[in-house]
């Protein structure tokens, strides 16, 4: 049986129009799971975690723990938040200030019941979990924003609550810190197998510390799978973009060519008798450039003008006009050539890519889901 | 609500009881705020249209009644016009204050906290036409040297206007400093550097930005100026100026039999002018987050003239607080008030002679002692209040009517309410008058708004994530409040108490009409003892009025910080 189970899970906001933040969730989360809540501000992924938290009320669904129900909308049960057993860190970490870390550690321990000397041990463990022993007798405002976030991870997890949420923890944290915390995380996870879900915007933190991750869009699931799975197939266009498949060219087949905005592909491209229009989705890094053809053997290539080069240390973004589109090339600064570092705007340039790192995609009027066509054919009959 | 509570599962009951038992808590605590604000207000109507509103005809026909109202709406405009302009100008010169002299931007709000009825004395003392100091000193001057009086006559409407649009200033100057403050400066500098000048940036970038402040200011000052009673009393009467608010008291307190009916008719009026206000205001304002310019550093403007801004401020402290103040100290150390200042027949007579006398000693400790119990009673019940309108979300209804009755007070003058509280409390089922708890009552009903504003700016300051993690930490609702919330809201709650506490010692509109022979407060006697002509002994109850209000400001600002007059 499934440790968390989420029915039909619909939630407005009123206003004009009203806005559907959960569009009719259902999904199940497995014990010491940790999911990872992924999309764009808006895509309603807060709000179903603050559901699942009890702070905000769904209209309708059901959401329950074991055999124990939070939320169920028909018997209008719903649990208040202390009533569920659950740990929470905050985006502001929402560390009192009128307390110490000790004292803040220690609240939900007191609020739950457990007091005395084995209270006082669980602080320590929780704390030394978390590499914050010596902060103990601290006030928040004496911590720097890394201490508060990793006393607020031990205040969630001191109780040892039947499920962890995290509300985009790590997106007030400068990037290096963010690296070490979000290592700190998932090693944690690893030694003490809690269940977690965890809402951020930035697809590296989903990949690096989901078992699952969904992507959420419009207060759906548009997709929910291993990290793997959703990095390498994407499910639609919308996730493909999301997941970093940034270049979109639509392509047509017309009269056995296949064109890409008008420009003609030679090599081999992901074609099928039903799809004679389709868009291609492929990553920046993916992209090669060479001056012909020629250099680019065995990759599936199409003609372009350079629209403007940026030197970024390791690598160069160059943008390449092919027909009308802009498509964003990511090289590796070190390994190019000459030729690509003076690339300037105006030239012309071949930008070729293996066809297996492309991935095809219906037209939005059939959902832009992803099409999967084997082998590849040739760009000509 | 027990009917609610039928059949399934044992879960559903816990749940439909807790729905249930917080909507009936909820009506439990709004019912008796809704007897306390609206019962006045009910009787004040039915009492005008008893006798099929004759009250009404006869009041208003009245040959005297258009002049009357004419001086209404001129104290009105004329004391908002003068606050407008000024405390404009005293915000904006405020922010050119240099960071080392920032602490004098509270000065301007002494005036609000100040006993208004010590400074209607005090300027009496300057400008009476005879024996006022300000004027004895003017007739020093070649052009005016054959004066035997005058030639400032405090007695007249003019004057009265603009005593009145002195205070209102304060008024004024606090809203729209604190929405200079708002401003970001980013703003202020993107257009300096799209081409603004000073005057350009201030006509079209901040001042429409402060339109709210502007606004809010606005309403209130008018408000105050509509319903204004201490300055036409104390100054009106010699020259025969009336308004809507001393026609209330004469119709109570200047015929025989007292004449109730005459007095809420006069106060309808007031009454529907006050509550279309504040309902205005309330849809005008509804939303605000056009003019939300928070983030980002505070408003500096880029030139700085703290001279001219330090002089301003110093003038206007002058004007308002200290020249009616030193008056007031002269004449309570005097034997009596002549045109004279004679520092060697000072002496504390006066004082002896107020401390020997019971009935004003009496008032004195009822002043702070039913002051007291009314910020005691107003903190737990603006705490209860604010927590249901931020976060009761699911009790619509209930929290539409809360606001509402909490923010009535805010439209209703104190005069008319004081008529209010005169009628509801001077019949059954409760029959206070005659007691302290009257004025207690009173108190109470004239401090919601105020408590509840506080306690939700306190609350909306601390935001909703301290809260939410102690709930999900497992604290119920009374355990995060008592832990969480009160201890975080200790410092600016304990400043705003002691602010609300002298508001309520120098109450004296309201406490004049509901007041008895056995009720008196510091207000009530000092009336009384200007009445019988008794100057100095008024000027001495006017210093211990002041000196009670400054150690409650002094109280108030070492607990709360400046930052305690933001939620006025």
């Amino acid at each position: 049986m499934s440790h968390i189970l989420v029915k039909g899970l619909h939630k407005q906001f009123a206003g004009k129009p009203p806005t559907t933040a959960i569009d009719d969730l259902d999904f199940a989360i497995e014990a010491g799971e940790f999911i990872v809540l992924l999309g764009p501000s808006g895509c309603g992924k807060t709000t179903t975690l603050r559901c699942l938290a009890g702070l905000e009320t769904a209209g309708s669904g059901a959401i329950s723990l074991g055999g124990t129900t939070w939320f169920d909308s028909s018997r209008r049960i719903a649990l208040p938040p202390e009533k569920r057993n659950i740990g929470m860190v905050f985006q502001s970490y929402a560390l009192w200030p009128h307390l110490t870390v000790r004292k803040n550690i220690g609240y939900p321990l007191q609020a739950r019941g457990t007091k005395g000397p084995e209270a006082a041990k669980r602080v320590e463990e929780a704390a030394a979990l978390v590499d914050c022993a010596t902060l103990l007798d601290r006030y928040p405002a004496q911590l720097s924003g890394g201490q508060q976030q990793r006393v607020s991870l031990a205040r969630s997890l001191v109780s040892r609550p039947d499920l962890i949420l995290f509300d985009e923890p790590l997106s007030n944290l400068d990037a290096k810190l963010r690296d070490d915390v979000r290592a700190h995380l998932h090693e944690l996870h690893a030694r003490l197998k809690f269940t977690a879900v965890f809402v951020t915007h930035d697809q590296s933190e989903a990949l690096a510390l989901a078992d699952r991750v969904a992507v959420m869009r419009a207060g759906r699931f548009e997709q929910i799978g291993t990290p793997f799975d959703v990095f390498e197939r994407p499910a639609t266009e919308y996730v493909a973009d999301f997941i970093g498949l940034s270049n979109r060219l639509p392509a047509a087949r017309i009269d056995g060519v296949t064109r890409v905005s008008g420009v003609e592909v030679e090599g081999l491209v992901l074609a099928s008798a039903q799809h004679d229009e389709f868009v291609l989705r492929i990553r920046p890094e993916d992209l090669r450039l060479a001056p012909d053809r020629g250099s680019l053997s065995g990759l599936t290539t199409v003609a372009g003008t350079v629209i403007d080069s940026v030197f970024g240390g390791r690598h160069l973004d160059v943008y390449v006009a092919v027909g009308g589109l802009r498509l964003h090339a990511r090289i590796e600064a070190r390994t190019t050539d000459d030729w690509a570092r003076a690339l300037r705007g105006g030239e012309p340039v071949v930008v070729g890519f293996c066809p297996d790192f492309a991935r095809a995609y219906g037209l939005e009027n059939e959902g832009s889901r992803l099409i999967t066509v084997q082998p590849l054919v040739a760009t000509k009959d | 609500m027990a009917t609610l509570t039928v059949s399934a599962g044992s879960r559903t009951r816990v749940a439909l009881r807790r729905l249930g038992r917080q909507r009936l808590l909820a009506l439990l605590f709004v019912i008796p705020l809704a007897f306390l604000v609206l019962m006045p207000i009910y009787r004040l109507q039915t009492e005008a249209l008893s006798n099929g509103a004759q009250a009404y005809s006869t009041e208003f026909g009245r040959e005297r009644m258009p002049g009357t109202i004419l001086a209404t709406i001129g104290l009105a405009v004329g004391s908002l016009a003068i606050a407008m302009a000024a405390g404009t100008l005293l915000a904006w010169s405020a922010t050119l204050l240099p960071a080392r002299l920032r602490w004098m931007r509270v000065l301007p709000i002494l005036p609000i906290v100040l006993p208004f009825v010590a400074g209607v004395l005090g300027w009496t003392f300057l400008l009476s036409p005879r024996p006022g100091y300000l004027n004895a000193l003017l007739r020093r001057l070649p052009w005016w040297d054959h004066l035997v009086a005058g030639p400032i006559d405090v007695y007249t409407l003019p004057w009265i206007v603009i005593i009145t649009g002195l205070t209102l200033t304060a008024f004024v100057y606090l809203f729209l400093s604190a929405g200079f403050q708002n401003i970001n400066s980013e703003l202020i500098e993107a257009a300096h550097v799209s081409g603004s000048g000073a005057l350009g940036v201030f006509f079209r970038v901040i001042l429409p930005m402060i339109r709210p402040s502007l606004l809010y200011g606005g309403a209130v000052a008018l408000l105050i100026g509509l319903g204004q009673f201490t300055a036409p009393l104390l100054l009106g009467r010699q020259s025969d100026v009336n308004v809507l608010t001393t026609e209330i008291y004469y119709a109570l307190y200047n015929r025989t039999p007292q004449d109730p009916a005459a007095a809420a008719a006069i106060a309808s009026p007031l009454l529907i002018v006050g509550v279309a206000v504040v309902l205005g205001q309330k849809y005008l304002l509804g939303n605000t987050s056009r003019f939300v310019t928070h983030g980002g550093r505070g408003f500096r403007p880029i030139q700085r003239k703290s001279k001219f801004a330090v002089g301003l401020i110093l003038t206007y402290l002058l004007l308002s607080t200290v020249l009616p103040l030193v008056a007031l100290a002269v004449v309570s150390l005097s034997p009596f008030w002549s045109r004279r200042i004679a520092p060697g027949a000072f002496s504390l007579d006066n004082f002896r002679e107020l401390f020997a006398t019971p009935v004003l000693v009496d008032a004195v400790w009822t002043s702070i002692w039913i002051s007291f119990l009314a910020v005691a009673i107003c903190l737990p019940i603006g705490f209860i209040a604010s927590s249901l309108l931020l976060r009761a979300k699911q009790l619509k209804v209930t929290r539409a009517v809360l606001d509402l009755i909490i923010t009535l007070p805010l439209g209703v003058p104190a005069v008319v309410f004081g008529v209010g509280f005169l009628l509801t409390y001077t019949r059954d089922p409760f029959f206070l008058y005659g007691t302290k708890w009257v004025l207690l009552v009173a108190y109470v009903t004239i401090m919601l708004p105020f408590t509840t504003r506080m306690h939700m700016s306190g609350m909306t300051a601390l935001g909703d994530a301290y809260v939410e993690a102690s709930r999900v930490a497992g604290a119920g609702v009374v355990t995060t409040n008592l832990r969480i919330v009160l201890p975080l809201l200790r410092s600016s709650v304990g400043g705003a108490a002691a602010l609300m506490f002298v508001l309520l010692t120098h109450e004296f509109t309201a406490s004049l009409l509901i007041r008895s022979a056995q009720t008196q407060v510091m207000g009530t006697v000092l009336y009384d003892t200007y009445a019988n002509g008794n100057y100095p002994l008024v000027a001495a109850v006017a210093m211990i009025m002041t000196a009670v209000t400054f150690a409650g400001v002094v109280v108030a600002l070492s607990i709360g910080g400046s930052k305690v007059f933001e939620d006025l």
